[in-house]
């Protein structure tokens, strides 16, 4: 079987490529959760390209019904169709539109399959989805067919715990949980992105930045991501590395709320 | 197989259905685990925890029952088969205790030992930061309320990996837990019924209009025009107004609930929260610790935030007489000169629905709880149960009369 290892670009903690294994050996969804910024969904798209595998992503939005992702029946166009006796309206399949689940049960190769950010929808949504994820397949009314999945897709669920969710989905899945990354991997995540960075004005940003995610009254910490922005800004200014802690450049990349600026400013940096 | 193991969890507050612990015995059979504990560690968490709130429970559950197999990183199927005898555990723990009186040294009484595991604990956090450390830990109790079995024993680093230990002893989850005493779905499915809609906002066009498409149509000579309008959306406001003072304590997780509910719910156009310490008065606090300072104006409030707000009290309206009806009273905060309840009916007046829940209602008429009396005669008061808060929320949306 293949096995899922850290990319050239996606630096995953052992944990984290353990899961997606179990995962991909069970047969059943991952569900990965995590404060922001820590790479949930750019998980989905290493995973694709460590195994060479499409990737199909379905964003999930405040107003997204589970049946958007199976298909849609183009009501409208038929209707119109209808009017001026076009040809094959009396074909209704070709008025069904797979949606993402759809199209990634449909293909003929294995794919993975992101459902990103799954806590936005609404409660129930995920309930909705039970069947079509347990047994991989699901049924269009309008034209008596069975979309089956020729390969079972791996599945990758991210969720940011905006929402609980309910129970039985959750049976249902693996689950694990992105941790912070420590200094040590987070060293690692930032080379992934700038292999030249110089080492010193790397620590002396990473100290920055730790230190700010410990301000204990802090409202947002700053996420892996922002430290990536901000390294990047740091480096396209050329701000000399004893300057950093002093002068703060480029903070607003790391610190987005107003009071937390003031906070910082303040000198909750010891 | 483990099946001590499947029953401690639930024991420990970890729902486990059968079906997660069959799917955790399908991975052994594939021989997902390996041969090593820790993996077993990562495999079992990954099937039978379903969220991060768990993860300390868990480390608890795994702990007192492989506790014994922490100084083997790696063992045979053999070994599986003897750990899951739950005699053998109970002599695991035997020598475990035996460990630590070794390492001591010396005979201790209690006190001793619970205040040398304090220290371990301590110790091994400090140690935990650079690399190699010991492991104090708690598990089954024979030494009063801390819980300690204590042993300390070294656990060899592996790369990659962290030893499940090292997790489970450093309890990096326990911030985690939450220990709710109510699911929030069902306060969530309450709050669902908090609904007002409008279709004057801004949202795109995405709902057919059927009476204007129809009247289109037939002016065009029957020629389909499709019209579409915004979907009607939900216009209510809400406003929380949490009572944080020192009797309510003892339900701060239901609170946490409610306002975890009332914070997921991203169907209202605005949420409003401000806390108060045991009654209202000039200022509302930002923060649930009320700290003065930390604060805003009542009357600001009333500025900005209009009547249409939907307000939501919630405490046990358990106000000293003083506290309610004195207007120099010595109160957290200043109170701009009127009393709690000269307040209270300024909210009343300016809000055109309040609710009042309160986690200890007494039933029925309770003259000898005064101030929950005299709120009840202000607001419609109900007892933040499941059932009281769909009554609640009824209430706020029945029509004005």
């Amino acid at each position: 079987m293949q096995e899922f290892q850290s990319t050239n670009d996606y630096v995953a903690s052992e944990e984290l490529m353990a899961s997606v294994n179990i995962a991909m050996a069970l047969q059943k969804p991952l569900l990965i959760k995590g404060e922001p910024g820590t790479g949930k969904t750019e998980l989905a798209r290493a995973v694709a390209q460590a195994m060479g595998k499409e990737l199909i992503i379905w964003n999930i939005k405040s107003t997204t019904k589970a049946q958007d992702g199976l298909y849609i029946y183009d009501t409208i166009q038929r209707l119109y169709d209808g009017q001026f006796g076009e040809k094959g309206v009396d074909d209704i399949a070709q008025y069904i539109k797979l949606g993402k689940l759809g199209e990634a049960f449909d293909k003929d190769e294995q794919v993975v399959l992101l459902i990103d950010e799954i806590d936005k929808a609404d409660l129930e949504f995920p309930n909705d989805l039970l069947w079509e994820l347990d047994r991989m397949e699901f049924y269009i009314n309008e034209t008596k067919r069975t979309v089956k999945a020729k390969h079972r897709p791996i599945v990758i669920i991210t969720s940011n715990a905006e929402k609980e969710l309910p129970d039985a989905f959750l049976r249902r899945c693996i689950f694990h949980y992105i941790d912070f990354p420590s200094k040590e991997l987070m060293e690692q995540i930032v080379k992934v992105h700038f292999p030249d960075v110089e080492d010193n004005l790397l620590k002396a940003a990473m100290d920055v930045f730790y230190d700010i995610r410990n301000i204990h009254d802090i409202r947002k910490k700053p996420s892996t991501s922002e430290l990536i922005d901000w390294v990047n800004a740091l480096q396209l200014g050329g701000i000399p590395t004893a300057k950093i802690r002093s002068t703060l450049p480029f903070i607003g990349v790391v610190v987005k709320k107003d009071e937390d600026l003031e906070l910082v400013k303040k000198g909750g940096l010891s | 197989m483990f099946l001590t193991f499947f029953e401690t969890l639930r024991a420990k507050g970890v729902h486990v259905t059968l079906g997660e612990f069959l799917d955790l015995q399908e991975a052994l059979d594939k021989g997902l685990c390996g041969s090593s504990i820790t993996q077993f560690y990562y495999v079992a968490r990954m099937i039978l925890v379903k969220t991060e709130t768990d993860y300390d429970k868990f480390d608890m559950a795994f702990e007192e029952c492989f506790k014994a197999a922490e100084r083997e990183t790696e063992i045979g199927a053999q070994m599986l088969r003897w750990l899951d005898k739950s005699e053998m555990l109970e002599l695991a723990h035997e020598e475990a205790r035996n460990h630590l009186n070794q390492t001591e040294d010396l005979q201790i009484d209690k006190d001793d030992v619970e205040e040398k595991f304090k220290q371990r604990l301590k110790d091994q956090n400090e140690e935990h930061n650079g690399g190699s450390f010991w492991i104090g830990t708690m598990g089954k109790t024979s030494f009063g309320n801390m819980g300690g079995n204590v042993g300390g024993v070294r656990v060899g680093g592996q790369t990659g990996y962290q030893s499940a230990f090292s997790v489970v002893g450093a309890r990096k989850y326990r911030d985690f837990r939450d220990d709710r005493v109510m699911d929030n779905r069902q306060f969530q499915l309450a709050f669902r019924r908090l609904r007002q809609f409008s279709a004057n906002l801004d949202i795109p066009e995405s709902e057919l209009d059927i009476d204007r498409t129809i009247d289109k149509t037939c002016s065009q000579g029957g020629v389909l025009s499709i019209q579409m309008k915004k979907p009607r959306k939900n216009a209510v406001k809400l406003m929380l107004l949490m009572d944080s003072g020192g009797t309510m304590i003892p339900y701060s997780s239901l609170l946490n609930d409610l306002f975890q509910a009332v914070n997921k719910s991203n169907h209202y156009k605005d949420v409003k929260c401000y806390y108060f310490h045991n009654c209202i008065y000039s200022h509302l606090y930002k923060t649930p610790e009320c700290e003065n300072g930390d604060w805003v104006e009542t009357e600001w409030l009333f500025r900005n935030a209009d009547s249409d707000y939907k307000v939501i009290i919630v405490g046990d309206a358990a106000m000293a007489p003083e506290e309610l009806y004195s207007d120099s009273g010595n109160y957290r905060g200043p109170n701009g000169g009127l009393s709690g309840y000269e307040w209270l009916k300024l909210v009343k007046r300016h809000y055109k629905k309040v609710v009042w829940l309160n986690p200890k209602m007494a039933p029925g008429r309770s003259p000898w709880r005064e101030a929950e009396t005299a709120c009840k005669e202000l607001f419609p008061m109900y007892k933040l149960t499941v059932a009281g808060l769909n009554k609640a929320m009824y209430e706020l949306m029945k029509p004005q009369k």
